[in-house]
């Protein structure tokens, strides 16, 4: 192994390198002012968000009562009358909680969104890398955060991978939709390094079925 | 008062805390910030973020390391991620072999070698410039580089000896035409 400790800079170089981009005097107070503003607006909710939850919920029954009627068994009316005759042996988890058509409809619902969001999160990558931003991405990611708020909190979020995997996904979501309209293309870049630190996309697309096909079916 | 006293009152929620820390150390990130971007509009905005990220992640600083220390790595972090955007990671690393001969330089007249040499520090791989800039400029340990950068210290060092061996060669042939 080679040893480096020993290595110095000659003196005149390290003199002459020592003003190398020498820095103006601190802004101290401009800049502080500018930190407080930016954590003073990321603790304020926007006002979206007062309507977006019951507007989420609202969609989201809907969507789960119409296919758990979708997905439920024909059941034929009750007889009338008389004893009850057994009709064979029920499927082995067919009754429990976990594959209950509710339950299912929320597994529906969250393959879904998880769909549209790597949809979105591909092509906001894609626009990044050309350096274009579009207007809509951040009013798409308050749309998409709300859903994934709603699923964190429903049957869909028991599952320990997809807890993980939706938390990811609201702080990379939450972060696009907090572009303010005059945003750096920094910012544009430290998202797509925090979904590719977080291998995000990688992990929606294992855990999302591939084809649209697949989408309802697989989980049902 | 300690940084240890103010992250407690910090976590309380005591702004005059985030202040004094902001004051106590913002000088430091700032400097590091401007020598890695080059200019105050991206310099400022590198602080900005490192103490806004800071802040919102003080609950998880554990004191293993120095306040500072942690800060430094916060705020390499978003300069490095910073400099990707301006300019491309120029990760190519010479073989150690490639580099010239170590020899003390001669007196020679400023201000050319002066450009010259801080022409060629901004020519060099970012992960050799960084280390240069943090150790030989604004006197950073391997130690601090190491945890600031998320490298073993031996890699800071072995960086740094290649980052002055590419500036000795940049300058070799300043060195010979100078009398």
């Amino acid at each position: 192994m080679i040893e480096h400790e020993d290595e110095q800079l000659d003196p005149e170089l390290a003199r002459l390198a020592s003003d190398y981009r020498e820095p103006p005097e601190t802004p101290r107070e401009p800049m502080w002012q500018r930190i407080e503003l930016a954590r003073r607006s990321r603790r304020t909710p926007s006002p979206w968000r007062r309507y977006s939850a019951p507007i989420g919920i609202a969609a989201l029954i809907a969507l789960g009562v119409g296919i758990g009627r979708w997905s439920a068994p024909h059941v034929p009316p009750p007889l009338p009358a008389g004893p009850r005759i057994a009709t064979g042996p029920k499927s082995p988890g067919g009754t429990g909680a976990s594959s209950g058509p509710s339950n299912i409809a929320y597994r529906v619902a969250a393959t879904q969104y998880l769909g549209q969001s790597e949809a979105f999160l591909t092509l906001f990558r894609a626009s990044v890398e050309r350096g274009q931003s579009d207007a809509l991405a951040s009013a798409t990611a308050r749309q998409l955060l709300a859903t994934n708020r709603l699923l964190l909190d429903s049957p869909a979020g028991d599952d320990p991978r997809m807890h993980a995997l939706l938390e990811d996904l609201e702080l990379v979501l939450a972060q696009i939709a907090q572009l303010s309209p005059s945003h750096g293309s920094d910012e544009l870049h430290y998202i797509t390094d925090d979904m590719a630190r977080g291998a995000v996309l990688t992990r929606i697309r294992t855990a999302v079925p591939a084809g649209p096909a697949t989408l309802s079916q697989g989980a049902l | 008062m300690t940084d240890q006293a103010l992250i407690a009152r910090a976590l309380t929620g005591d702004p005059s805390a985030e202040r004094a820390l902001y004051d106590a150390h913002v000088d430091r990130v700032y400097r590091l910030t401007y020598r890695i971007a080059g200019d105050s509009d991206r310099a400022e905005d590198y602080t900005q973020e490192t103490f806004i990220r800071a802040f919102d992640r003080l609950g998880s600083f554990r004191g293993e390391s120095a306040f500072s220390t942690w800060l430094g790595a916060i705020a390499m972090s978003v300069a490095l991620n910073g400099a990707r955007k301006t300019r491309r990671l120029r990760l190519r690393e010479l073989p150690i072999e490639e580099a010239a001969p170590l020899g003390h330089m001669p007196a020679i007249a400023e201000p050319d070698l002066r450009t010259r040499l801080h022409q060629a520090i901004d020519d060099l791989p970012d992960g050799y410039r960084t280390v240069f800039v943090m150790h030989d400029v604004e006197g950073y340990t391997h130690e601090e580089i190491g945890r600031a950068l998320g490298v073993q210290t031996g890699t800071s060092k072995a960086q740094l000896f290649r980052a002055r061996a590419r500036l000795r060669e940049r300058l070799a042939d300043f060195a010979k035409e100078s009398p």
